[in-house]
């Protein structure tokens, strides 16, 4: 396109483009083409893509670390920036915030450039060999590139939006290459396993992301870290959109909620405590994706986008707190499973955990360079750890995974594997001057520097009890690690099984022989792992149906070829060596690390001082004891022993060891407490639907329409009596309806008058009484129907107490005659200061007495208008009120309109409507205008 | 004068018309005529994009409606011929005129009886969803309306599955409740409108500036609202909508989830909220939570389905609970990924009922146990499959992504929706299970061993299949990567949209008025050039005196 595009220096914004677009391309042409194409052809393009953009990736970073120089003090903001395009906008509040691709390279996206492409490279040059006997060869190159490019979007990202692209995107390209082998029904729902927990997950990074977005209206790292400010601990918001309410919103600062909304994301990816239970069934996926995608790279994704985030996260002690407590939970957790495990990758799997818990310990007690640091070392022993396990099962002919029982001696028959494998375990284990030494040592050393209390707000104790966690963990992970090297590659060999199956294979499947469509799925689970048919140069076979027919020889186990050796080789090179780049700062040793990442880091709020020389070499004492003893008792159980007291203990504790094996049996808790509660919501809306949402507005209605209409058709019998009778009751009704005079009476205040009207009828005739005396008024009239009564002079003679009461609730009304007198008892007031004991031993009352209400008080803590008053007795007109006790009395007028209709056949009907007038005493208002009264009539 | 929108409305009325004096054993002619005709009728809608007579690009920044065309009709009713469209309509009318010949050319395929009648009723569906998008008169609309549900009535009860009697008149009788009630509605406004400004009208410029007292905005809102609601379906109007998909032939399922329930968010969008923006405004947050009940509930059914097309239609259900919940969260982004996202889920599951309509033509099932492992017989179908998939659970890059995460962090800080933030957090669990019920349907559908013999020799996707689905799997990702291409012409009506409704929200008044300028009514602004010269002139007094 344009021909300056690998003109280095002269837009490198556009290589961070060419780093993402060249694996997506390359996945695309496979995804295309690959089919066609052959091996070599698929292979060029799958590692030349990652290779070319390992190259730019290479010189990005090398531009990065110019202009970083270039710029001096100010070098802290160098960046590569690169815009592509806007993508779309989102409304924030009134303001559209457009959401941008724009690619970033700073030194933290730099470093997981380069170690995602780099890594990843190996991964890539490595698993052409290891997967080559794979029928669906590019298919499986076609996702691994689909993975590269999510995972750089990941990263090189300047937004979050577009950073969300690659972390779900990362997470199809998992889903996929879980269940690569997808006729396996248990790798496929392995994979959508996988896919679902990380999607709890991902809703947890929206809502986080959301809520900071909300704050600080851009979805920019930059402009969130700088916003970072605004997010201080205030409760301005309340979560769940009861901002309104201020007095039931929840009394949580939103950095806090923000940062635990995307713990669940990265807990999610990342496979931490809750959501990890996803990461060691992921083991189903070949080899390669392992190492790259479930132990490398995409795990780290949690850890990144924390320490990308850091100026957030440090704003909320609590939910660092949180962070840390549950990273140290996963890494010991994790760490008790591995123990006793068999598998060669699920021992790494659970590793994998417990080392990501140890970094999310990390960062959660602030140690983010030293927390990034892990992830940067772990990349390599790990990954190399998981190839290394690959070219074993290789060498055996394992399906699927190996069992380290009947391994052994591995160490005769691969010398390069075991070399390499033995120094990542070094690493894993911290052994002094190891990259995992130094990186392990910078996670203890941030734990107990939080625990001196050197961070105010921070509660230290935290620190201490991760500390003493990480350190049960660091020895246990020390010991699980050379049990598994110990009984791989020492010893000699056990491989009953691998020789067994190599010679008589399980249940060779012919087409339409029974059965075929069971075995078939193993077969091809397991014949990428038969690799080494081809590299010995058996006859290489088409149909991977009978893919282990061909290969009927009891051969002993073998070093892999080059392609599979070299990367061990420099990822051994790099667990040894890396390390080196992060010397403790504490020492006066050079921390290129940390100064690097010094500008992406927050600093803790607070904290000047730095970890004393004393304190960083206790933890590195500490550290390295604990990954010798783990080590050391590794070796004397199963060097010096053969397992007699690993076995002892077994059996011993039988019940433990089987907790331990059945992986502490979480999957079956969730099983229990979230899937099939789901399943049952499921099952329970899908039948609801059925029966009360469609039967109540569908059924039930065309029910009653066909009811209607049957009866509606009974009525058409042509039958002349029942037409008849229906007559007759007809006449009936409309007789009596005649018969009965229907007063139907209304009232409506007008004025200082009350109106009364009556129904009009034919031949009615109306008289009324609406002075609330006895006997009527009027005499029969037939014009009267309507009838007006004064106000002023009807409330003399009867009024009404109205009282406040209890909110929500209707106030209670008590009406009273003329002088009559009505003694208050405890029920009619919730207040106690009213009912004080009388000093005159006259029980307190009130009466109506010439249109007002008297109030006898005794001694009841009364006010007047909101004044205090002392008169014995309270004299209110109607519409005034008083308090009392706390308690408001308002005095209303009543009155009372009764009428009696007769009609043409003497026929007579009573009504009474009653009005409580409760405001102030109505005035004559001008004529037309409705005067605002509250009226509470009722018959 | 463009006469674009009459010649749409036309071009497949005047082909069903011709198509009643063809042959009808000359299947072929059949077949090809109707198909070719909605080309046609997509090559001339493409004119809305870009104008063929001035060479440019058409600019949809400029306020008010664009191609309008306004004839009297039955002028002592003020009933009139008056269409026109805007960012809004647009990008809906396109997806009509794109999908319409696709479900057409992928129903030849299995309706091989009555082609003629089949064609007659795709022609004229089509007509009433065309003229329903561009009519700007109510009593037109509603001619429109209905005109839509007589073609959709038969296509379900004709060429439907086993129980396609039952599903069609369930359709019929309950769409047809709530358009009644409009119909009541709507003549009540009128009528309201003559009282205030002495003339009839049923112009919705025009009636939009009327201003309705609170109470009589409530009722009027839930009878629209009644008839869109069930047109959309939001919960709890939502149970014709699995029997009515279930039944339906393929091509009747992509029109029924693409265009037809669109029109019900579209009612809301140009009718229901600018005439009432008082009842909407206020109860928007009564039916977002009906529109996030929607979303979870439907996907929680939808996971219990051994049915595919139910599954399908269960997600429709929840999806346009987002939709919904996009139109009401008040915001300009919300409402423009509520539209985008009916382009979306048009296209997705548009191209889920195709592909669910191909292996039930292989199989004559969609049970999901009666598959498995298809992945081994049909790759490419399962490619297709998943990437339709991927973009129904709205994974970012592809379209389901853009219009969700829109609606989503829209309302989530949406200044005027009380409890938004709750109803974003709510809505968005929809993400999860989107997940769990689309992925255990391709589980069972795809992975794990071939089980069962009748699937074992299963031909992949013809040729023709893929034609059918390859522009749908293009936009999945065109509207996934550059979203832009069709949300900028819809952002200034949009904002206009908003900025209007918003405005309007709190005016009720005792009586109802008319509001004097009559270039503010929301969306609806117009050009001078266009404003018609409405009404007698004793009417203009009278508005004039006020």
């Amino acid at each position: 396109m344009h021909s300056d595009f690998f003109s280095f220096g002269f837009d490198p914004g556009r290589l961070l483009l060419w780093i993402v677009l060249l694996p997506l391309f390359g996945s695309i042409i496979n995804g295309l083409a690959g089919k066609f194409a052959s091996r070599k052809m698929v292979s060029a393009v799958a590692v030349g893509s990652v290779a070319l953009a390992f190259g730019l990736a290479i010189a990005c970073f090398v531009k990065l670390t110019m202009l970083r120089h270039a710029a001096g003090e100010e070098g802290e903001h160098a960046r590569i920036l690169y815009t592509a395009y806007e993508w779309f906008s989102v409304s924030v509040g009134n303001v559209n915030v457009p959401i941008f691709v724009r690619f970033v390279m700073d030194p933290l996206s730099g470093v997981m450039a380069l170690v995602i492409t780099g890594i990843g490279l190996l991964i890539h040059i490595y698993a052409t060999s290891y997967m080559s006997e794979e029928p669906a060869y590019y298919r499986f190159f076609c996702y691994l590139n689909l993975f590269m490019a999510s995972m750089l979007i990941l990263v090189l990202s300047s937004n979050m939006a577009l950073m969300f692209v690659g972390w779900e995107g990362v997470g199809l390209c998992s889903y996929l290459l879980i269940g690569f082998w997808w006729e396996n029904p248990t790798y496929a729902a392995a994979g959508k396993k996988a896919f679902v927990v990380n999607r709890i997950g991902d809703f947890g990074v929206l809502i986080g992301m959301f809520l900071l977005v909300y704050a600080t209206q851009s979805f920019e790292f930059d402009a969130i870290r700088h916003g970072a400010a605004n997010l201080s601990g205030a409760t301005e918001l309340a979560i769940g959109g009861m901002a309104q309410a201020d007095h039931h919103s929840i009394n949580v600062s939103m950095a806090t909620v923000a940062c635990l909304f995307l713990f669940l994301g990265c807990a999610g990816k990342s496979a931490q405590i809750p959501l990890y239970v996803w990461l060691p069934d992921a083991m189903a996926g070949p080899t390669p994706v392992s190492a790259l995608i479930h132990a490398a790279t995409m795990v780290t994704a949690g850890v990144y986008l924390i320490v990308r985030l850091s100026p957030v996260f440090v704003m909320s002690p609590v939910a660092m707190s949180v962070i840390a407590i549950i990273g140290a939970s996963t890494a010991l957790l994790a760490a008790t499973i591995a123990l006793v495990q068999n598998q060669m990758k699920k021992i790494l799997a659970y590793s994998t955990v417990s080392q990501l818990g140890f970094m999310f310990a990390a960062v959660g007690v602030g140690a983010f360079s030293g927390g990034f640091f892990h992830v940067f070392t772990h990349a390599f022993f790990k990954a190399c750890l998981f190839l290394g396990a690959g070219s074993v099962m290789h060498a055996v002919h394992a399906h699927g995974d190996a069992d380290i029982r009947e391994l052994g001696g591995m160490k005769k028959f691969m010398p390069r594997t075991r070399m390499t494998f033995l120094i990542s375990c070094l690493a894993i284990a911290g052994f002094p001057l190891t990259s995992g030494f130094f990186s392990k040592d910078d996670i203890l050393l941030g734990a107990a520097f939080v625990g001196t209390g050197a961070w105010a707000d921070y509660p230290s104790w935290v620190g201490w009890l991760v500390l003493v966690m990480l350190v049960i963990a660091a020895t246990m992970t020390a010991f699980y690690m050379f049990r598994l090297y110990f009984l791989t590659f020492e010893g000699d060999f056990r491989g009953a099984h691998g020789e067994q199956h190599a010679a008589a294979p399980p249940a060779p499947s012919h087409p339409g022989v029974e059965g075929a469509a069971e075995t078939h799925a193993l077969e091809a689970s397991t014949d990428a792992h038969a690799v080494a048919h081809d590299a010995h140069g058996h006859d290489a076979h088409d149909d991977h149906a009978h893919g282990h027919d061909a290969h009927g020889h009891g051969g002993l186990p073998h070093e892999s070829n080059g392609a599979i050796t070299w990367p061990l080789m420099i990822l051994a090179f790099g667990a040894l060596a890396v390390g080196f780049l992060g010397l403790p700062h504490w020492a006066h040793l050079p921390n290129i690390w940390e100064h690097w990442l010094e500008p992406v880091s927050a600093r803790l709020p607070g904290v000047e001082t730095e970890a004393s020389a004393g304190l960083g070499g206790t933890m590195m004492l500490i550290g390295t004891l604990a990954g010798l003893t783990g080590i050391a008792i590794a070796y004397r159980w199963y060097m010096m022993q053969a397992g007699e007291t690993p076995a002892a203990l077994a059996a011993r504790f039988p019940r433990l060891q089987a907790f331990l094996m059945d992986k502490w049996r979480v999957d079956e808790l969730y099983a229990r407490i979230i899937i099939k509660p789901a399943e049952w919501l499921s099952n329970f809306s899908s039948e609801f639907d059925k029966v009360a949402v469609d039967g109540g507005l569908t059924k039930l209605p065309a029910f009653a329409a066909q009811a209607g209409s049957w009866a509606f058709t009974r009525l058409q019998n042509g039958l002349v009596y029942s037409y008849g009778a229906v007559m007759v009751a007809g006449i009936v009704a409309i007789t009596f309806w005649y018969l009965i005079p229907h007063p139907n009476l209304q009232s409506a205040v007008q004025g200082a008058d009350v109106k009364y009207v009556a129904a009009t009828g034919y031949g009615y005739e109306y008289r009324w009484d609406v002075d609330l005396e006895p006997g009527f008024e009027t005499n029969w009239d037939t014009n009267t129907h309507e009838m007006t009564a004064s106000f002023e002079r009807a409330a003399r003679n009867r009024g009404a107490a109205v009282m406040n009461g209890r909110p929500g609730s209707p106030p209670p009304v008590i009406q009273l005659r003329h002088g009559e007198l009505y003694a208050f008892n405890p029920r009619d007031f919730a207040t106690t200061e009213w009912m004080k004991p009388n000093t005159d031993g006259t029980p307190p009352a009130m009466t109506w007495q010439d249109g007002k209400l008297l109030i006898r008080v005794n001694d009841a803590e009364v006010r007047q208008d909101g004044l205090p008053t002392t008169t014995p007795t309270i004299s209110l007109a109607p519409g005034e009120s008083v308090t009392i006790g706390g308690r408001l009395i308002r005095a209303a007028g009543v009155m009372r309109g009764t009428v009696e209709v007769r009609n043409v056949f003497g026929y007579v009907s009573r009504e009474s409507v009653e009005v409580t007038i409760e405001n102030a005493m109505p005035q004559a208002a001008p004529r037309g205008a409705e005067a605002h009264a509250d009226l509470r009539g009722g018959l | 004068m463009s006469h674009i929108l009459t010649l749409l409305v036309a071009v497949p009325m005047l082909g069903a018309l011709a198509i009643l004096f063809m042959p009808r054993q000359n299947v072929k002619l059949l077949r090809n005529f109707s198909v070719g005709i909605m080309l046609v009728e997509f090559v001339v809608s493409l004119a809305l994009l870009w104008d063929p007579t001035t060479q440019t690009r058409v600019s949809y920044a400029a306020s008010g409606f664009m191609f309008v065309e306004n004839y009297s009709w039955v002028e002592s009713l003020g009933i009139s011929y008056k269409v026109g469209i805007d960012g809004i309509s647009l990008w809906l009318i396109l997806l009509t005129t794109a999908l319409t010949p696709i479900a057409l050319f992928a129903s030849w395929q299995s309706i091989d009886t009555k082609i003629k009648e089949f064609a007659l009723a795709f022609l004229l569906l089509e007509v009433g969803m065309l003229g329903a998008f561009v009519a700007l008169d109510l009593f037109l609309f509603y001619v429109f309306w209905e005109l839509m549900l007589v073609p959709m009535y038969l296509i379900i009860g004709i060429w439907g599955g086993k129980d396609r009697v039952y599903a069609a008149v369930k359709f019929f009788i309950y769409t047809m409740v709530g358009s009644v009630l409009m119909l009541i509605a709507i003549l009540y406004i009128v009528a309201q409108y003559k009282g205030v400004s002495g003339h009839y009208s049923f112009d919705i410029v025009q009636l939009t500036r009327l201003s309705l007292p609170r109470t009589s905005q409530f009722i009027l809102f839930a009878a629209f609202g009644l008839a869109f609601a069930i047109k959309v379906p939001m919960f709890p109007f939502h149970t014709w909508l699995p029997d009515a998909h279930v039944q339906a032939p393929t091509g009747g399922s992509v029109i029924l989830a693409a265009v037809l329930l669109k029109l019900g968010c579209y009612g809301f969008l140009r009718f229901a909220m600018p005439l009432f923006p008082v009842a909407a405004f206020e109860s928007a947050p009564t039916l977002a939570v009906f529109a996030v009940i929607g979303i979870i509930y439907g996907a929680f059914c939808a996971w219990r389905q051994q049915d595919v097309k139910k599954l399908v239609a269960y997600s429709s259900v929840s999806h346009l609970g987002f939709v919904m919940l996009g139109l009401f969260s008040g915001t300009t982004q919300g409402i423009s990924g509520a539209i985008l996202q009916m382009v979306s889920h048009g296209i997705s599951t548009g191209a889920l009922f195709l592909l669910v309509g191909v292996i039930y033509e292989r199989r004559h099932t969609r049970d999901l146990d009666a598959f498995g492992g298809l992945a081994k017989v049909m790759p490419i179908y399962t490619v297709l499959f998943i990437i339709v998939t991927m973009s129904s659970i709205g994974l970012p890059g592809t379209n389901g992504f853009i219009g969700e995460f829109m609606i989503l962090s829209s309302t989530f800080s949406s200044p005027v929706m009380p409890f938004a933030r709750s109803f974003a957090l709510f809505a968005a669990t929809g993400v999860i299970l989107a997940a769990v019920y689309m992925l255990h349907a391709v589980l069972k559908m795809f992975w794990g061993p071939v089980s069962k013999k009748e699937n074992e020799h299963l031909p992949d996707l013809t040729r023709r299949e893929a034609y059918v689905l390859a522009p749908l799997i293009l936009f999945v990702f065109w509207i996934g990567l550059f979203p832009n291409t069709f949300l900028k012409p819809m952002e200034p009506a949009v904002e206009r949209y908003v900025a209007a409704y918003v405005a309007r929200h709190t005016e009720a008044s005792d009586v109802a008025t008319l509001s004097p300028d009559p270039a503010a009514p929301p969306g609806s602004g117009e050009h001078a050039e266009n404003a018609p010269t409405d009404g007698p002139p004793e009417a203009r007094a009278a508005r004039g005196a006020q």
